[in-house]
């Protein structure tokens, strides 16, 4: 489907993502990650990080070809996924990101959501990668 | 189902949020399948029958509200999760709306899962549980059987307890109550249903042939035993062998049914060695056993042996409501066997058919109403249709006869020259019999005893002289009447003898007596 999206709120997503980086919010929250990194036998913790990986890959090209097409349908679609993919494994700022692509309120230009998706997948991925590596309770 | 291992069902299009819910759920030790659409989760719970599903609104294809109604118009009773990102109130309300048991918002902690999951699973093993003891409880069916009333259900209960089991099984009851439905209840519920049922009536057999109808005969062991036959007890092999009628068994081969049951060994007539099977014993009789014992017509011995576990069969007079309902089913069953149009009872009727007692039983009342449906037109079975005697009973009172298709006759004329008026006399008043005014058999009443003594028929020889020779539609009222004089009027047995269908004889009857009108 192809459809015009505008975007004049351009700024949102910079300032949201800016104030996370200055009250130094991690890019996964320690309850929900933690929690999986802790109560979970590591090959089903890592299990998921994979699949996240995965999902981060195929929705984050999703998006962008939706992004380049003009399918608003499928653009929403994909922020939708990767929300939830998001906030299943506590990568809040990703989630973030992606729920303001799926709010057709906020107007966000959706080029702008799909850079973001990328960096904060990439910082979320680290920091899960990180937590694996050092699950809480280890030392 | 809560601590067993159950069958769940993620609906999740995001892969992550999927592995995170089947790794939180690993510990529990279900088995887990998941389906990313509401298209898939409908095929896949129709085909799988999961018993909880974990079901996420937001689908690819449709929303899990959506999917929920398409398992409800299926008749699906799984527990269902509602798993959301949104935890809205009108989310969870349009959840429990839609069926679902509980409602959980993403992301969620592992024991919120857990917990929310085995509640689940109690509950819904609690409602099933319900369900089945209630089902069990106000059942109509079971087997061959219909009857709602609370002396059925107990009858339904041992014959289900016992089934497994390989103890004997000792029916009694009044003729007609069902005890040969009763057997086949307990062979078909039980492990060996896969094998025969075999069924002999004792006390219509002569007595000189029992021994070769229960164990067999080799060949030569007797004039007329041309080849080798297994007798019952070899053909009950691996299955049930029903023994109807025990107490007319003799003496002589209570002793050598003894020694069966005993060992499971027994020995062909004529045969020199003993063959060995493994048969369960189910035994019926309308007397009370244990009176008979203490008369010395059956052996102590061999009623412990096959009065392991009892099944009495209430008379019907016992079972309330289950008239109407047997009724019901006989009128149906006979309407659509007989192209007749009859869908019910009109009120009167049925009154009538509550308050006659049945002395014959079920058997009875299959008679009284195969009668109507043959003899009568119309949708409804009207009061005026009915035999008079359920007429006349209303006040309750006993009576004690059989309905019949025609009055209880004299002893049958030689069919060669019966007397003129025999027929019509037996056709005149009424297709319905007067009740016979004796004492109603107490509930184990002795039959009369079989009549060994009686002479074989004489085979029947054409007249010696032309002019004696009778039209043969005549020759075949005397006969099927003379059949039904010999077996006290009742119309499926002499059918049976005859070889023909029962509705034959009620429609001959029928117009036999309208003849008779005319004439």
């Amino acid at each position: 489907m192809q459809a015009t999206i505008a975007f004049p709120a351009m700024q949102v997503v910079d300032r949201l993502v800016a104030e996370c980086h200055r009250f130094e919010v991690s890019a996964i929250d320690p309850d929900i990650a933690g929690q999986l990194a802790s109560e979970l036998p590591l090959e089903d913790f890592v299990r998921i990080v994979r699949t996240f990986e995965d999902d981060l890959g195929r929705l984050a090209r999703q998006l962008e070809a939706a992004v380049a097409s003009g399918d608003q349908d499928g653009y929403r679609r994909a922020a939708h996924s990767l929300a939830g993919a998001a906030a299943a494994v506590g990568a809040r700022r990703l989630e973030h990101v992606a729920r303001l692509g799926m709010d057709h309120r906020a107007q966000v230009d959706p080029r702008t959501i799909a850079l973001h998706v990328q960096h904060e997948a990439r910082a979320a991925l680290a920091e899960l990668a990180a937590l694996a590596d050092n699950p809480p309770g280890a030392f | 189902m809560p601590g067993a291992a159950a069958r769940v069902l993620i609906v999740e299009d995001t892969p992550t949020q999927a592995e995170v819910a089947r790794a939180l759920l690993r510990d529990l030790g279900h088995e887990i399948r998941v389906a990313e659409t509401g298209t898939a989760a409908v095929e896949q719970t129709l085909a799988w029958r999961p018993d909880a599903i974990l079901m996420d609104i937001e689908l690819p294809d449709f929303s899990g509200f959506e999917a929920m109604r398409r398992l409800r118009a299926a008749g699906i009773e799984t527990a269902i999760i509602v798993v959301t990102a949104h935890g809205s109130v009108n989310h969870a309300v349009e959840a429990m709306r839609e069926g679902a048991v509980d409602f959980i918002v993403k992301p969620y902690a592992k024991t919120r899962l857990t917990v929310t999951l085995q509640n689940a699973l109690e509950k819904r093993a609690l409602a099933t549980e319900l369900r089945e003891v209630k089902a069990q409880l106000s059942r109509d069916r079971f087997f061959g059987f219909i009857g709602a009333s609370p002396a059925m259900q107990a009858v339904y209960r041992t014959i289900e307890s016992v089934a497994a089991s390989r103890a004997n099984v000792f029916i009694t009851g009044e003729s007609g109550t069902g005890k040969e439905l009763a057997a086949e209840a307990v062979h078909r519920a039980s492990p060996r249903r896969a094998g025969p049922f075999i069924a002999l009536n004792c006390g219509a057999i002569p007595r000189d042939l029992l021994e070769s109808e229960i164990f067999g005969h080799v060949k030569g062991a007797f004039s007329g035993a041309t080849e080798n036959r297994p007798g019952a007890a070899r053909m009950a092999d691996g299955g049930t062998l029903f023994l109807d009628e025990i107490g007319e068994l003799p003496l002589d081969m209570q002793v050598k049914l003894l020694r069966f049951v005993q060992t499971g060994s027994f020995q062909p007539v004529g045969a020199s060695r003993p063959e060995k099977v493994d048969v369960r014993f189910v035994s019926a009789t309308n007397r009370d056993p244990w009176a008979e014992v203490e008369a010395g017509r059956f052996r102590e011995d061999l009623y412990y042996r096959l009065y392991v576990v009892p099944v009495e069969m209430p008379p019907l007079r016992a079972r309330g409501a289950d008239v109407a309902l047997v009724a019901r089913h006989f009128l149906a069953a006979f309407a659509k066997e007989e192209g007749k149009r009859f869908r019910a009872f009109t009120r009167e009727a049925e009154a009538a058919l509550m308050a006659y007692p049945w002395p014959g039983n079920v058997r009875q009342l299959q008679n009284v109403i195969r009668n109507i449906v043959v003899l009568h037109e119309g949708e409804r079975v009207e009061a005026a249709m009915l035999p008079p005697m359920l007429l006349r009973t209303g006040s309750g009172r006993a009576p004690v006869s059989m309905p019949m298709a025609a009055p209880p006759a004299p002893p049958p004329p030689p069919v060669a020259a019966p007397p003129a008026a025999w027929v019509s006399a037996r056709l005149e008043p009424t297709a319905w019999p007067e009740p016979v005014e004796e004492v109603p058999p107490p509930a184990m009443a002795r039959r009369p005893e079989p009549e060994p003594e009686a002479p074989p028929p004489a085979p029947w020889a054409p007249p010696a002289r032309i002019e004696d020779f009778l039209p043969l539609a005549e020759v075949e009222k005397r006969y099927i009447l003379a059949a039904l004089d010999q077996v006290a009027q009742d119309v499926p047995r002499a059918a049976s003898v005859l070889r023909i269908n029962p509705s034959t004889i009620y429609r001959k009857l029928q117009a036999w007596r309208a003849e008779e009108g005319t004439g």
